[in-house]
């Protein structure tokens, strides 16, 4: 009985250590915990940027100089305003409004891409043009009507953000099927989804068309990049189609989605863009993080156009029109206004 | 503890048996509560601690004197927080074993058993605050190593069994999305090129550790456990770490065969 019980201890310590050893192998950690300390965050930021950031070249930036600028600007007696305020400057060396930081107070995004350049939309004229016009989406950002007696149709679609069904483009169709032109107003569309301007544009073909290229990282390295991978647009194979004579109306303020939208349309031979040139933003943007809990996003994915060209500047447009104060006095909007007249002479 | 386990064995009415020999098959499904850290570069480069469950269901059929099939699924919730606790990361995941050990040390009251297994594990971790990278997808398929030590204490001549389970996958395949491939580049344009990847230890570790005590009380048997696993990959410059240590209760059924 004696030597049975000594058995059974010796059986329970072999047990034992080989727990304890097994936890010991797997169970080494290093966490990362909580840091507010400025320059902490101030490195971590600037390797963020550095290790994912997709434009340093084509921008012709040198993000080890920008480090160098700004780094003596922080230390760790600085407070969070001066961090954040530092942070922000520095991300606006690289001119992407894609690059933000949302601090628990404040969010920062580059502006250059629009405040620098005529809006070429007044609200107010486009409330006399969005009279009477039905909406759509959960948060009323599409609007559409007829204008000239019903023989052109105007959508305005104002955020990507808004996501719009195949059922609500199908009911827009419908109400434009008297109509012999359309008109496309993506001015100041921020971006937003890009399902959501790829589901419109679909409507503008009936051939799946070659319209770009999307490349990722492969790496930390600023030049660590995948082939580019071909993008196309699908054409809607249910449903009403638009082939007749589009005209896409922009302006400085259509980024990202929107930006998307216009260079991928733009190659359709039945659409014709016109305004202004778009903001850019063709960083397809991911988000990360700082150890004070700041999220960031950056730019990460360029997508290029059918020519392999970036468009993180704009698309420029195929007629170039901006508003005109004496129409603005008149309640006009001379980019509507032209799209009517061309697409008026073109029926 | 102690006086449960007498008191319980006591009222059991058990006689001494061979478990290894009669316990043709046990079911036992556990449930089990503990803590997790969350790691994803592709979502964030911290560690995101919390807390989870688990559901795990296991089959052990014994088809010869010594060879035993076990088959483990596991369901695993977690709810994590980042280190500035402003942000959520949730993990699901399922998995699936289907090992086969052989006896290779067969003691009066202490085996060692030691095989192999194939598993399947499938899931991901949600972040609720990114935006075009909110979720990290996570398949995985690998073959790996068990060993099984087993033990069983005789008190008032009732089988309490005392087990410790060891698993070390090898190699396998798994879903490794290349650095900064976006799901939309993945999914949405079907370039998938590169997602999948080898893994072995130049790439991924991971350790799971299984320690359960089997207590029969009257006609039922309870199953008291503990659970490690840890699960690191470091594949195209993306870490992950999914790592956890979860308590366990459940009830084992036992299907003897003549």
């Amino acid at each position: 009985m004696g030597q049975r019980i000594l058995s059974q201890m010796k059986n329970m310590k072999l047990i034992f250590q080989l727990c304890l050893w097994a936890a010991i192998i797997s169970g080494c950690t290093v966490d990362d915990e909580y840091n507010e300390s400025p320059r902490r965050n101030f490195d971590a930021f600037w390797q963020l940027i550095d290790e994912n950031y997709c434009f340093f070249e084509y921008k012709n930036v040198d993000w080890n100089a920008v480090y160098e600028e700004y780094s003596p600007l922080i230390s760790d007696s600085s407070n969070q305003y001066d961090l954040f305020r530092t942070l922000a400057n520095m991300a606006d060396e690289l001119q992407d409004g894609h690059i933000n930081i949302t601090s628990f107070y404040a969010f920062s995004a580059y502006e250059g891409w629009h405040s620098e350049y005529p809006s070429n939309l007044n609200w107010n004229v486009i409330q006399t043009y969005l009279e009477g016009s039905q909406r759509t989406g959960d948060y009323d950002e599409i609007r559409y009507k007829t204008l000239s007696d019903g023989k052109i149709g105007y959508i305005y679609y104002g955020s990507f953000h808004e996501s719009i069904l195949e059922t609500e483009l199908n009911k827009i169709f419908d109400s434009f099927a008297n109509c012999n032109g359309l008109i496309i107003d993506v001015r100041n569309n921020g971006g937003g989804s890009l399902t959501n301007s790829d589901r419109l544009a679909a409507r503008f073909t009936d051939k799946r068309v070659h319209c770009g290229y999307i490349l990722h990282k492969t790496g930390k390295g600023h030049n660590d990049f995948s082939e580019p991978y071909p993008l196309y647009l699908e054409p809607y194979s249910i449903g009403h189609l638009w082939l007749k004579p589009v005209i896409v109306l922009t302006n400085r303020r259509c980024y990202s989605a929107g930006n998307n939208f216009v260079s991928k349309v733009g190659i359709l031979p039945n659409v014709t863009t016109l305004g202004d040139t778009t903001g850019g933003g063709s960083g397809f943007p991911l988000t990360s993080e700082l150890p004070n809990g700041w999220r960031v996003r950056f730019s990460s994915s360029p997508i290029l156009d059918v020519n392999k060209q970036q468009t993180e500047f704009g698309v420029a447009p195929n007629i170039p029109v901006a508003l005109d104060p004496a129409d603005e006095e008149r309640h006009l909007d001379t980019l509507i206004e032209t799209a009517i007249q061309i697409l008026s002479g073109a029926q | 503890m102690g006086i449960l386990i007498l008191f319980a064995c006591s009222q059991s009415g058990l006689t001494q048996i061979d478990t290894l020999a009669l316990r043709a098959m046990d079911e036992a499904t556990s449930f089990g509560f503990g803590s997790y850290q969350l790691k994803d570069t592709y979502l964030s480069p911290f560690i995101y601690q919390g807390w989870g469950g688990r559901i795990l269901n296991e089959r052990v059929t014994w088809l010869q004197s010594k060879l035993s099939r076990q088959r483990i699924i596991g369901v695993d919730l977690a709810t994590t927080k980042n280190p500035a606790e402003n942000v959520n990361d949730f993990g699901i995941f399922v998995d699936y074993s289907h090992a086969y050990h052989y006896n290779v040390f067969n003691g009066n009251d202490f085996n060692i058993l030691f095989g192999a297994s194939a598993s399947i594990m499938g899931g991901f971790i949600y972040n609720t605050r990114n935006g075009n990278n909110p979720l990290s997808a996570k398949a995985d398929v690998s073959l790996s190593l068990s060993l099984m030590l087993m033990y069983t204490l005789w008190i008032n001549e009732a089988p309490v069994t005392l087990r410790y389970q060891g698993m070390l996958p090898v190699a396998g395949l798994f879903f490794a999305p290349p650095y900064g491939a976006s799901y939309y580049e993945m999914f949405n344009e079907g370039n998938l090129s590169d997602v999948l990847a080898f893994n072995s230890f130049h790439n991924k570790l991971g350790l799971t550790n299984y320690v359960t005590i089997d207590i029969p009380i009257y006609t039922q048997t309870l199953r008291l456990g503990y659970l490690y696993s840890y699960y690191t990959t470091d594949v195209h410059s993306i870490q992950t770490r999914i790592f956890s240590n979860t308590l366990l209760i459940g009830w084992v059924k036992e299907f003897y065969l003549k």
